[in-house]
Order: C-alpha cells, then sequence, then structure tokens
C-alpha cells in the first residue's frame, strides 16, 4: 500500500491542485437541485407522508403497537348507520347497525417514517404517498383529528417545476423533466 | 512532533492557568468540536493535555430498546449513527437472529451486503468531507457531501428512505431491488472512480494537506492495539483486522476483496485508507450485483407467517410486510452477540433475552467511542492548530460515541 | 469672483473625487461587495453547486453581499462586559480607516492622484498598509477572549515573517525602476516592459505576500474556524463585524492596486499624455482597476483549491522560501540594472 502514498512534490501538486481547480470553475458540472423552484419526485417506494383507507381499516391496533415513537393513536369511532364512515367495500358484509371501532392517526410531530405501521397493516388499509416536505405552522397542526388525517396531504410548492433525478456520469446526479 | 516535549512534574499545577498553561475549552458551541467538549491545555502552542468530554448528546439508546419490543430498536440504534445506519441496523439484526435461529436467504444476504457498502462509501465520503473542512478546505466538503448523494440516491431507490432505511429486519430484508437498480448502480460508481482522481489532486496529493497530515498524529501499530482502537484507524495503524475477514457475516464469505492497511498511522495514512476502502466497496457492489443471486428476501419462517394480502403484496411489489410475529417476537432466553465491520469501526452488540416481549439486557460499543484515546493519547505534544487535523483524521462522531 | 482661485477649486473637487467616488470610498464598497459575491460564486462553481441566489434570483445572487450589509447595519451590536471598550469599538474602524488612507499615495492615473503628489509615494502606501495589523492585533486583544487572543499571537507571528519579503520585493522594483514613484515606475514600464517580465521573483513574492496579508487560503490562519472559531472577530457582531471582514478586502484592493501599477504596467496600454478629463483622469484609472480586479479575483479563487498552513509551517516558509525568493529578485533586480541597461 506504500505506493498509494508517495507523497507529490510541492510545484507539480501546486499545479496540478490549481489546473483542477480551474477545470472544476470552467466546466458546466452543477449538481444540486434549486430546491423550492424545482422539486423531485420521488421513486414510488419513497416513505412519505401517509393517511388511511378508511374503508380498508378493521381497527385491529397493530399499527399502533408496531410504532417505535409511539406516533400513532387509535381514536374511538362508530361506524356503520350512525357514525360517518362509510359503507364497507363490495364483496364484504355490510356492518348492521353502528358499531364501536377504532381508527389510527398519526401525530406527525412523532412520526420518524419507518412506516412499519404501513407494513405491519393485515389489510394493507394504509395508503403512501410521496410527499414529504410538508411544513406545519402550529404545534397543533402535528396532531390531526381524524378527518383531518384522511385527507391526503398536500404537497407544497405546486407551481415548483417537477425533475426526477437520473444518475449521471459526469456530474453524479443530474435532473430532467418528470414524465 | 510525538516527542513529549514537557516534564510529567510540571502537570502538577496543570490546573492552574497562568503564566504557564492556557485552558481552552473547545466545545460544545465550537465549529471545530461536534457535539461535545474537547479541554485542551496549551503550553505556548504545543498541546499539553487534552480532555475530551463526552456525553453532551447521550440518548439513552440502551435504556430505550430496554423497555420496547424487539423490532422497535431498530430505528433506535440507527438514529444513533446516522452516518452508517445500515451497519447499526444490521449488527443488531444479527443478534436478534442468532436468539431467534433464523437464517436468511441468500439473496437477501447478499441486499444485505450490498446496503451495507454503499453506505460505508457514503460514511466514509461523511469522514473526509469533515476532514475537509476541519483543515479548511470547503471545496472536499462540499464535494464530498455532493458525492454521498449519487450514493443515497442508491439507498433511496432500495429502500424508500436516504438515511434512516429501517431497511434490515430479522429474516431478511424489506424490499427487493426495482428496476433499473443495477444500471444506475453502474453508472454511479463509474462517476465515484472518476471522481476519486480529482479528489487525489484537489486534496490527498495537495502540498498544503500534505504539510498538515504527514507524520501529524501518529499512532503506532502496539498502542493501537493496546488502546483497542477499532476500524479504518486500527488499519492505518498497520494491523491486519477487519471483521468482514475475520468472522464474517452476511455475503462477506463470498465475496472477493481486500483490506487494506497501511504502515505509518498518521493522520495522512488515515485519509488515504478511506480513500482505498472505498475502492474497495465499489469493486464488492460491482461483485453483488453481478452474482445476486435468485430466491426469497425473506426467511421460510416469516414468509409462511404472512397473509394472503401481503403474499400477494409480496408478489407483485417485492414488498415484504410484517407479520404479526414482528411484534410479538419473543426469542427464547438466552444470549446473544454480533459484530459488524461498520464505516467508522466495530460495533459490537450483547444482548440478553429472558423470553420477554423486551430485551432483559441490550449492550452495545460503537467504533467512535472506542476511537477515544485518541484525543487524551495522540494529540498531546502536538501543536493547537493539529488537533483539527486528529480531530479530523479520526471520523469521529460524538452522537455515536455518547449512544 | 476674482478671488476665487479656481485652481485651487479643480484641484479640491479631483482630491474629492478621488477619495470620495474613484477610485475611492464608493468604488470601494462596490468592488468589496462584488469581489465577496465573485468568491462566494467562484467556490460555488468549483463546489458544484449554485452559491448566493435566491436574494436577487435574476442576476444571480448578486446582491446577497449587499444584504448582509443591511444585516450588519441593524443588528444589534454587543460588547463583552470585560473588554476593553474603547479599544474594542475603535480598533476595526481604524483598522479600516488606515487600510483606506493607503489609497492617498497610490495614483490611478499619470494626472489623477490625490492629496499628496510627493515623490515618495511608493514608500509611503508601503507604510501605510503596514501600519493596518497593528490594529488586527488590537482588535484581538481587546476583545478578552482567548481565541481573538491566540488569533492576534498568530497575526502577530505572520505579520514579522512576511513584512521583510514584502518589503524586499518592492525594494526590487525601486532598484529596477529607480523610482519612489509609481507614476515614473508606470511610465518606465510603459517604455521598455512590465515588471512582471522584469521580475518575476518579486512579482510571486509579492502575491505570496498579498495572499498571506489579507488571509485568503491558504494562509486562513488568523481566523482558523476549526479551531480559532473565527479568531480575531469571535467576540465581534453588527457593523463591527462587517467592517472587520471587509478590512482584508480593502487591504487586498490597494494590494493589488499596487501589484497592477508595479508589476501590470499600470494604465498600459494606454499611453496617455493630454489632460483631458475623460481620456486623462478617469480612463487610465478604470484600466488599473481592472486589472487590479482581476488580480483580486484570482486570488479569492485559491478558497476553492486550498486548505490552511499551519502557523510554524507558515512562519517557517516566511523565514525561509518567500525570504530566499524576495533576497534573489533583489539580486536579479540588481545584476538587470547593472547588465541589462
Amino acid at each position: 500500500m506504500n505506493e498509494v502514498r508517495k507523497p507529490r512534490d510541492p510545484v507539480t501538486g501546486h499545479i496540478k491542485a490549481l489546473a483542477k481547480g480551474f477545470k472544476y470553475l470552467l466546466e458546466p458540472n452543477r449538481m444540486t437541485l434549486d430546491y423550492p423552484a424545482e422539486t423531485m419526485k420521488l421513486p414510488p417506494n419513497y416513505r412519505g407522508f401517509f393517511t388511511v383507507d378508511d374503508k380498508k381499516c378493521i381497527g385491529c391496533s397493530m399499527c399502533e403497537m408496531v410504532c417505535p415513537p409511539e406516533a400513532i393513536t387509535m381514536v374511538p369511532r362508530i361506524i356503520g348507520e350512525g357514525g360517518k364512515t362509510l359503507p364497507a367495500p363490495e364483496g364484504e358484509k355490510e356492518t348492521k347497525g353502528p358499531k364501536r371501532t377504532k381508527r389510527p392517526v398519526v401525530n406527525w410531530g412523532k412520526c420518524i417514517f419507518c412506516y412499519f405501521c404501513v407494513d405491519v397493516c393485515p389489510v394493507d388499509a394504509f395508503i403512501p404517498t410521496q410527499v414529504h416536505d410538508v411544513a406545519f405552522e402550529k404545534d397543533k397542526d402535528y396532531r390531526p383529528s381524524y378527518e383531518e388525517y384522511l385527507k391526503p396531504p398536500e404537497e407544497p410548492y405546486k407551481n415548483a417545476k417537477k425533475v426526477v433525478s437520473k444518475a449521471d456520469l459526469k456530474r453524479g446526479v443530474s435532473y430532467e423533466p418528470a414524465p | 512532533m510525538s516527542e513529549k516535549i514537557f516534564n510529567i512534574d510540571d502537570l502538577q499545577n496543570i490546573n492552574v492557568e497562568g503564566e504557564k498553561y492556557i485552558i481552552l475549552q473547545i466545545g460544545p458551541s465550537h465549529p471545530g468540536s461536534g457535539h461535545m467538549r474537547i479541554k485542551v491545555w496549551l503550553d505556548g502552542d504545543i498541546i499539553v493535555k487534552v480532555d475530551p468530554d463526552i456525553g453532551f448528546v447521550h440518548r439513552t439508546s440502551e435504556w430505550l430498546s430496554e423497555r420496547r419490543e424487539w423490532i422497535k430498536a431498530i430505528p433506535i440504534v440507527e438514529r444513533i449513527m446516522l452516518p452508517d445506519t445500515v451497519h447499526a441496523n444490521l449488527a443488531y439484526v444479527l443478534a436478534v437472529e442468532k436468539l431467534l435461529g433464523i437464517e436468511p436467504p441468500p439473496r437477501a444476504q447478499y441486499l444485505r451486503s450490498l446496503v451495507a457498502e454503499i453506505n460505508r462509501i457514503t460514511s466514509h465520503l461523511y469522514g473526509i468531507g469533515i476532514f475537509g473542512i476541519f483543515l479548511g478546505s470547503s471545496t472536499v466538503y462540499m464535494w464530498a457531501f455532493g458525492d454521498r448523494e449519487p450514493f443515497i440516491d442508491l439507498m433511496e431507490m432500495l429502500t424508500g428512505a436516504r438515511i434512516t432505511t429501517s431497511y434490515i429486519i430479522p429474516g431478511g430484508v424489506r424490499w427487493d431491488i426495482p428496476n433499473g437498480f443495477k444500471e444506475r448502480a453502474e453508472t454511479v460508481l463509474q462517476y465515484m472512480e472518476r471522481r476519486l482522481k480529482d479528489y487525489e489532486d484537489i486534496w490527498v496529493k495537495n502540498p498544503v494537506v500534505q504539510a498538515r497530515t504527514i507524520n501529524v498524529g501518529v499512532l503506532k501499530k502496539e498502542d493501537a492495539i493496546s488502546l483497542g482502537v477499532v476500524g479504518p484507524n486500527l488499519r492505518a495503524s498497520g494491523v491486519y483486522y477487519d471483521t468482514r475477514k475475520h468472522q464474517p457475516y452476511a455475503a462477506y464469505p463470498n465475496l472477493d476483496f481486500e483490506v487494506p492497511t497501511m504502515k505509518n498511522g498518521d493522520a495522512y495514512d488515515r485519509l488515504l485508507i478511506r480513500v482505498e476502502e472505498i475502492k474497495q466497496s465499489i469493486r464488492m457492489i460491482r461483485q453483488i450485483l453481478k452474482d445476486l443471486p435468485e430466491g426469497k428476501i425473506i426467511a421460510d419462517q416469516i414468509y409462511n407467517q404472512l397473509n394472503p394480502v401481503m403474499k400477494k403484496n409480496y408478489e407483485e411489489k417485492k414488498r415484504v410486510m410484517f407479520p404479526a410475529f414482528m411484534i410479538h417476537m419473543r426469542p427464547p432466553p438466552g444470549e446473544a452477540t454480533a459484530k459488524v465491520e461498520a464505516g467508522r469501526g466495530e460495533i459490537f452488540f450483547y444482548i440478553k433475552s429472558t423470553g420477554d416481549k423486551y430485551p432483559y439486557r441490550f449492550r452495545w460499543v460503537t467504533p467512535s467511542f472506542r476511537n477515544l484515546p485518541f484525543f487524551t493519547h495522540v494529540a498531546v505534544g502536538h501543536r493547537l492548530a493539529d488537533l483539527p487535523t486528529i480531530y479530523g483524521s479520526i471520523d469521529y462522531f460524538p452522537p455515536e460515541a455518547d449512544r | 469672483m476674482n478671488f476665487i482661485p479656481i485652481p485651487l477649486i479643480i484641484w479640491l473637487i479631483e482630491d474629492l473625487l478621488y477619495l470620495i467616488i474613484f477610485p475611492g470610498l464608493v468604488t470601494i464598497l462596490v468592488l468589496v461587495i462584488i469581489i465577496i459575491w465573485l468568491e462566494r460564486k467562484i467556490a460555488a462553481k468549483v463546489q458544484m453547486r449554485f452559491g448566493p441566489l435566491w436574494v436577487s434570483k435574476k442576476i444571480g445572487g448578486a446582491l446577497q453581499s449587499l444584504a448582509d450589509l443591511l444585516r450588519y447595519s441593524f443588528q444589534e451590536a454587543i460588547i463583552p462586559e470585560k473588554a476593553d471598550k474603547l479599544a474594542f469599538i475603535l480598533a476595526p474602524g481604524l483598522m479600516f480607516a488606515f487600510a483606506t488612507i493607503a489609497l492617498i499615495f497610490i495614483p490611478v492615473g499619470p494626472y489623477y492622484s490625490a492629496l499628496f503628489p510627493s515623490y515618495y509615494t511608493i514608500l509611503f502606501s508601503v507604510a501605510l498598509i503596514i501600519i493596518t495589523p497593528i490594529f488586527a492585533i488590537i482588535v484581538g486583544w481587546a476583545s478578552d477572549n482567548k481565541f481573538s487572543f491566540i488569533g492576534a499571537l498568530r497575526e502577530g507571528f505572520l505579520l514579522i515573517s512576511y513584512e521583510v519579503p514584502f518589503l524586499l520585493s518592492v525594494v526590487s522594483m525601486i532598484v529596477i525602476f529607480r523610482t519612489y514613484n509609481y507614476i515614473s515606475a508606470v511610465q518606465s514600464q510603459l517604455n521598455f516592459l512590465p515588471g512582471i517580465i522584469l521580475n518575476p521573483l518579486a512579482a510571486l513574492t509579492m502575491l505570496i505576500v498579498m495572499i498571506r496579508t489579507t488571509g485568503r487560503f491558504p494562509f486562513d490562519i488568523t481566523e482558523a474556524d476549526s479551531e480559532l472559531v473565527l479568531g480575531l472577530f469571535t467576540e465581534y457582531s453588527a457593523l463591527f463585524f462587517g467592517v472587520g471582514m471587509a478590512t482584508p478586502y480593502v487591504e487586498l484592493y490597494n494590494f493589488s492596486l499596487i501589484f497592477s501599477l508595479l508589476f501590470l504596467g499600470g494604465w498600459w496600454p494606454l499611453n496617455v499624455n493630454v489632460m483631458n478629463p475623460l481620456y486623462g483622469l478617469f480612463l487610465p484609472g478604470l484600466v488599473v482597476v481592472i486589472k487590479a480586479f482581476i488580480v483580486m479575483a484570482i486570488l479569492v479563487f485559491l478558497r476553492a483549491v486550498y486548505p490552511r498552513y499551519r502557523l510554524d509551517q507558515a512562519v517557517r516558509s516566511g523565514w525561509s522560501y518567500v525570504l530566499l525568493l524576495s533576497v534573489l529578485s533583489v539580486i536579479l533586480s540588481i545584476v538587470e540594472v547593472k547588465f541589462l541597461r
């Protein structure tokens, strides 16, 4: 390994360093994203904000149990005639009469986006999205009510140019307009 | 430089600041300290004594993990070692798998090694970048952090998260490689190989860097062994020891790679060894992508517990969902240890189970903690300006040491 | 109206123009703002990123430095309790003032110079430039902060070790041009060859000293942030900090003017003999300032390439290589004067 250690003599070293810096000064090589003006379209398995499919959820509390930061709380709901919850999906039994059940709500201030809850759900009721850059203005916004939680998360910077990242031999990462 | 140029009797009054000694408190809020305090006694410009004061970011990871279900420790250990998340995750899961008696299938083993090597590259680039800014080169800092990006994008493509991947679970991994991953990885590797030459011109062989690092912070081979230094810093002192070779795990027994070692053990060697390890990691990623075996990515014991919805998801999206077993995991009583070679050195895990749903004892030692003797042992006798050189060259990460 | 001495008024107006508009304070302010922006942009380009952008996106973030200046102006000025308050407040201002005053003795045109049309302008300007770092030491001492104090000590060490090469490189040019006057020096370059060709060793020494004195990389030793927080200016805030941070750039400007006058042929390729307000006064000055700006841009580019040297290495090279280089440059000058002319 001592051949890699061989020091370079100072004159060559200075010239090579300056030449390399100058080369980078002239070449177009920018690899950063102009973030709020351009936003990235993320790969489909990116773990962003997620919401729950009210029809699919069976209120089993598995997500609450697996959540490492204990961000999920199960809120009591009444489904059926008296409750606001929509009827069961097709092919499944219609519930007769009001019934007490539970639904998950995520405290976004605690959530770490590990997706253990999404993966542990026996009916795959969570709806993942790739939205990852929501900002909360008030402390209260971190803890949505169940109705607020059901709404899909809104992406900030809607007017931004959507790009996808691509591996690039010259710049490492380059961005092209999203399809 | 390394000979002691002060008399040990002078240390009697060392705590009295006065004409002879200046006591500098570098940190905890200081651009060159990280999340720790380094107390330095200076005789003129010469360091007489260094006292690293750690614990500012102690996050009770062991306490937290002992009061949670087994699976919940994965995000906790990841957050302690942020540049090395995959290795922490892997080490913990290896220990749990030993308790459970589960052996992951070969494809999962290869995928584990793949993510681990990608993570090692990002970890070394992180170290090189921090070393750069400690010596004042903002270019290397920006370059190294920029060049992490293609690799982090690879991790994101594979695992769905950039840093805190939580990718490895007992019995296997959570996602299979997506379409287009191999081509993208090959482009990124070629890019990195080209960039390493540019790093050589502007950083590694830059005369200023050589003047600052050669023969600074020399740790001799015998000292390195007796102080218990680990990882690249140990290998820079000339000790051939790498957990991937000596106690192989994941797919490392099947991979062909070298463990680079250096002779001098100075800051320059510690810089070079990280560059060499990046080259070895590139070589390993190529092999893994070429030899990736077919098959399941999760052990049969776990797969058989998946319900029909989950199995359908597994077939369609190549995504492993968690059976209820993951929450209610109760490993049989016993003890297990695991060792993993992380970017900064060896992680050691000791876990004891009493058959309960929480670990009875959760103990781990992180590499940065074991590299702590560098400050007290190596920095003495150098100039104040050498302290950042030594700190940067050992790639010390305070939150990791504090756990 | 016959009592008004018209030549005196013209002379006064010219001096005021010189000191306040061009190439005086206003030009300095504009150039410092541009050079700080350019420094960040150059570094950003080499580092594969955007650099300052969002303050004024259409012109590439050029107003970023102005925005920073405004921010410094409205920031609360915190003066540490144990600081030597008078020195703490006065030193940055004096530092800036002395860096600016040196401009009096640097003419940017054959007929365009400030108050003292002296024969010894080279000596006076060099003397004033050398005074500036002394106030840097006062700044470090007044803060009552260990980091500032160490920064001041470092500044002192470097000041002493690089002053002799600086003076010797100027002396070697004085020997070649046989004058203590910038205007004559430039005229003799216009008649023969620019100084950088006549004595490249002196030019190299001068460049190294410029990098050192203005704290560019790789001699960014006094404010080495990884060990000294911010060196001299650790305790400073608000406008004091802004002034302190701008001073090295003013020094850089003076040095670059001197460099372009002594080595780059001054207002070459213009050879002016006419006392025309535009052609005779401002155009040569513009040429000199543009040359100086290019020198400044080259020096700030070094930030993107180099880390910093250690103090002892810098001092050692100051007393060995750079001193040797400057002595050689004097010898080269003497040889040239003896044999070439």
